[in-house]
């Protein structure tokens, strides 16, 4: 796990001395495995729902997914609230949000299909359309611009050997420019599904790219 | 355990947990003094608290830095409507990173913060919105509620004190318009993320059309610590209008970029020389964008004898805003960043009002023309035309964000915006 940049200790910058683990940095450790349905109603709507093991025709809000439905349906005044919510969990089983899911969302919440298309459409999280396994999103705002983002989000281009916004041939990545991350204090940020990658320089991509690769063969 | 890095100019307030994952647990959390915010709220109560807060002259740290204690004393008393109370972790300013700070290493700093402003507002129902790209941060503030309510922290009954608070983390889908307070209900409500016209203002109708207040992680983080050792105690730091402590998030070209913890009315230079570390490679500083990419750009010149409190910061011409402190050394290319914000305006403009959809697209397609080469100096004026009908003039203040960094770096950097386009001009002629 060395090699590949997890130098941020989450604090101050990559500087000084410190003994945390990246478990404990991202914190997974004290989080621990969310369970599928939910958990606790109040944190129900929680779950990191940009899986690796997705598919796109499953079935919306069966079993554990359902129970979680029904645990945010249970946290808001009106029906209309869960939208986003329900959109997050649809997005989670089925890796993006097509039309179709979204007449699906709208029949369960009884809304029409026309609002619920307009309120997908203006979120930029929910994927239009499918994306690779990994979703590589780099920050190339300013803080990180400054540190050299062009030159990180050409080098995903350049190692994944894609078009901005597409798909690699083998399904594997897509990559995207992302607005500001909120790590401006370690750039460059690059979130990859429900992950953090910070202080990414470009010289770091190739060692990225080949863990999130043995990810998936481990599975 | 070592702290990664701390400077002995801080004063740790709401970082004390940083750098430590036990602090994440409640028991951990109450070494810390955890938990005390509350129960002396509970003790003295509702009034008393927001006393206790108004006399503290804490200001809201999401970046208008309105006085808080005032802003829960505008909701109604015994409306007989259920209150709401809005906790606004949809950070994503360019520039900001001290919400993600303080949820993920002290995600009890802020439920503590939540119970207690809820209290003090007299809200049943708490919502924490936080920005949909907090995955990891998110989890560690799920579990962390589950072990709240586990232990009967929050829930029915808080404390054994009778006092209901149930509390819900909402995540969003990725808006930065959603940071704004009417857009952020909107977003919860399950609409498009779009401000609402003002008034009615929130404390009279918010979310679900009820009496809410909204306030940001950082703001509600601190009042525990205010109701617990008192506002005199909170206001031997920081300036009389500015008290407090602050995070300050510096990020660009310094040795040591990073969240500090400072007494508002620290010195700018001394923060980038001193506890930054000085400016990266030994470079010459440029310019500085003290609050988040919305503020005026700064020069060197103007950093000088600037003191970081709000009314300090506004002397030197700009905005303190969220305190992101974005330093710039000499070789930076203004025109491009400049660019690169007009760029973020427009991507998030929600495109109700007319002179934010169409100045944000605008500006950046003319900046783009400058950066190119291609651009003439009469652009430079059509720019500070468009940015002064973008200001004041739509339903939040967006187009204000954009506008405010281009005239200022017009009118502190023209050079740079000369030299393009002269530039631009040579070539053209060859």
């Amino acid at each position: 796990m060395s090699d590949v940049p997890f130098r941020n200790p989450g604090w101050a910058g990559n500087t000084g001395e410190f003994d945390l683990s990246e478990a404990d940095v991202r914190g997974t450790a004290y989080a621990g495995e969310r369970p599928l349905d939910g958990g606790h109603p109040s944190t129900s709507a929680s779950y990191p729902f940009m899986l690796v093991a997705r598919n796109p025709g499953a079935p919306l809000f069966e079993g554990p997914y359902q129970e979680r439905f029904e645990k945010i349906r249970g946290r808001y005044p009106t029906a209309r609230a869960a939208l986003l919510p329900a959109l997050n969990l649809a997005q989670e089983v089925r890796g993006h949000v097509s039309p179709e899911t979204m007449d699906e969302v709208a029949a369960l919440l009884g809304l029409s299909s026309a609002y619920v298309r307009g309120v997908a459409t203006f979120y930029t999280m929910y994927n239009k359309r499918p994306v690779g396994r990994f979703l590589i999103q780099v920050c190339t705002n300013i803080s990180c611009n400054l540190c050299g983002a062009d030159e990180v989000l050409a080098a995903f281009l350049k190692h994944t050997d894609t078009e901005l916004g597409d798909t690699s041939a083998d399904g594997n990545f897509t990559v995207v420019e992302a607005e500001c991350l909120a790590a401006c204090g370690f750039p460059t940020c690059v979130q990859i599904n429900e992950r953090y990658f910070e202080d990414v320089a470009a010289g770091d991509v190739p060692d990225i790219l080949r863990r999130l690769t043995d990810e998936l063969k481990g599975d | 355990m070592a702290y990664p890095y701390r400077h002995d100019k801080e004063v740790r307030v709401l970082s004390e947990g940083f750098g430590d994952p036990a602090a994440r647990t409640v028991e951990g959390w109450k070494r810390y003094g955890g938990y005390q915010g509350i129960a002396r709220a509970l003790e003295i109560g509702r009034d008393a608290t927001i006393d206790e807060v108004k006399n503290s002259g804490l200001r809201g740290r999401g970046g208008a830095g309105f006085p808080t204690g005032l802003k829960w004393s505008f909701m109604p008393k015994d409306s007989g409507r259920p209150h709401y109370m809005l906790c606004n972790a949809d950070e994503s300013e360019p520039g900001t990173f001290k919400d993600r700070e303080i949820i993920r290493w002290t995600p009890h700093q802020l439920i503590e913060g939540c119970l207690v402003g809820s209290y003090a507002i007299g809200a049943s129902h708490c919502y924490i919105y936080l920005r949909g790209e907090f995955f990891e941060t998110t989890n560690v503030l799920a579990r962390a509620l589950e072990e709240a309510y586990e232990k009967g922290l929050v829930g029915r009954d808080i404390m054994g004190s009778g006092v209901d608070i149930d509390m819900t983390l909402h995540v969003g889908a990725g808006a930065y318009i959603c940071g704004e307070e009417t857009g952020l209900m909107n977003s919860l409500e399950g609409r498009r993320g779009e401000p609402r016209i003002k008034p009615p203002f929130p404390a009279a109708v918010g979310a679900f059309g009820m009496p809410s207040t909204i306030n940001n992680v950082e703001t509600l983080a601190a009042t525990p610590h205010i109701v617990r050792h008192g506002a005199e105690w909170y206001r031997q730091w920081g300036t009389e209008k500015s008290p407090g402590t602050k995070l300050f998030c510096v990020s660009g070209h310094v040795n040591r970029p990073g969240n500090y913890e400072l007494p508002l009315g620290f010195p700018m230079m001394e923060l980038i020389e001193d506890v930054c570390g000085g400016m990266r490679d030994g470079k010459a500083l440029k310019a500085v964008i003290p609050g988040g990419s919305s503020v005026p750009i700064m020069s060197a010149d103007d950093c000088r004898s600037c003191t970081l409190c709000y009314e300090g910061v506004e002397a030197a011409g700009s905005l303190l805003g969220c305190a992101s402190v974005i330093v710039m050394d000499e070789n930076t290319d203004i025109v491009k960043q400049v660019r690169r914000m007009a760029y973020f305006y427009a991507h998030e403009s929600c495109g109700q009002c007319t002179p934010c959809r169409e100045g944000t697209a605008w500006a950046t397609r003319i900046l783009r023309r400058i950066e190119d080469g291609l651009g003439t100096e009469d652009d430079l004026d059509t720019l500070i035309e468009i940015s002064e009908q973008m200001t004041g003039t739509t339903i939040c203040v967006l187009s204000d964000s954009l506008a405010m960094p281009i005239i200022s770096s017009i009118e502190k950097f023209r050079e740079d915006y000369l030299a393009l386009i002269r530039r631009g001009e040579r070539v053209g002629a060859a």
